[in-house]
């Protein structure tokens, strides 16, 4: 699992995250997803394009996540994720809480 | 017929020994990639669920042994382990209806079993938990 960050205009981050959110790779991501949103990001773009496998610890650490920022007036949210993991999202009822946008553009749109 | 089987610590390192254990099994009887995955995660979390909880207080040497046999398209997942008495399956399905705010963030793990697999089904044998698990393999 990897991951980079790039903050674009009006204080929007990305996170982009590659390869597997399992129990043993999650807690990693988790920490640095804290570590955004404690440096003060709220509005969170996390880009799941090159994320092939996630599960139920990964899905918990994208609610964990969006639980922390609501409250701070921030919003995350999901970008073009692969179908096998969006599918995995809708079977979790992520679909009616969480935002996803197909493509970056649409992710900061929603954002702005 | 085709079996595997293999044993488990409790460690959450183990993780990415049974993605490997499942795209093998999954290329040598050539299943679909989403089939592959559905195994994968359905491993993933059972096995997470032990290893989580099923050794808390435990003073033996923990030990989570999986056997997954395909016949014709019939796949059983057998997850075997010797912690303490733990029925997943007792957990409260999570209701996906909730807002954001009032939404647990536990629970996900079984219900996604339940949702991949045809049937699940939880047993206590000579001081060992055994979960049994169907599913019919999709070939399209």
């Amino acid at each position: 699992m990897e991951m980079f960050q790039s903050t674009t205009d009006a204080g929007i981050l990305t996170l982009t995250v590659s390869g597997r959110l399992d129990a043993d790779t999650t807690p990693r991501f988790g920490d640095a997803l804290n570590g955004c949103i404690e440096q003060g990001n709220h509005k969170i773009i996390l880009d799941l394009a090159g994320v092939d496998y996630i599960s139920s610890v990964g899905l918990r650490a994208l609610m964990v996540g969006a639980k922390r920022v609501a409250p701070l007036g921030g919003k995350i949210v999901i970008c073009a994720p692969h179908a096998r993991v969006l599918k995995l999202l809708e079977l979790a009822g992520f679909t009616s809480i969480l935002p996803i946008a197909a493509t970056r553009d649409e992710a900061l749109e929603r954002l702005r | 017929m085709a079996s595997v089987s293999a044993v488990f610590s409790n460690d959450r390192a183990e993780i990415s020994r049974l993605a490997g254990l499942a795209e093998r099994f999954g290329q040598a009887q050539q299943l679909s990639d989403d089939e592959v995955m559905a195994i994968n995660l359905v491993l993933d979390e059972v096995v997470t669920n032990v290893i989580d909880y099923g050794f808390e207080g435990f003073a033996g040497t923990p030990e989570i042994r999986l056997t997954m046999t395909l016949e014709g398209d019939e796949l059983t997942i057998l997850v075997e382990d010797n912690g303490r008495a733990f029925d997943p399956l007792q957990a409260a399905a999570p209701d996906l209806d909730v807002p954001l705010e009032d939404r647990p963030v536990g629970g996900l793990g079984i219900h996604i079993v339940r949702s991949v697999m045809n049937t699940v089904e939880y047993d206590r044998r000579g001081g060992r938990n055994v979960l049994t698990m169907h599913k019919t393999i999709s070939r399209a």
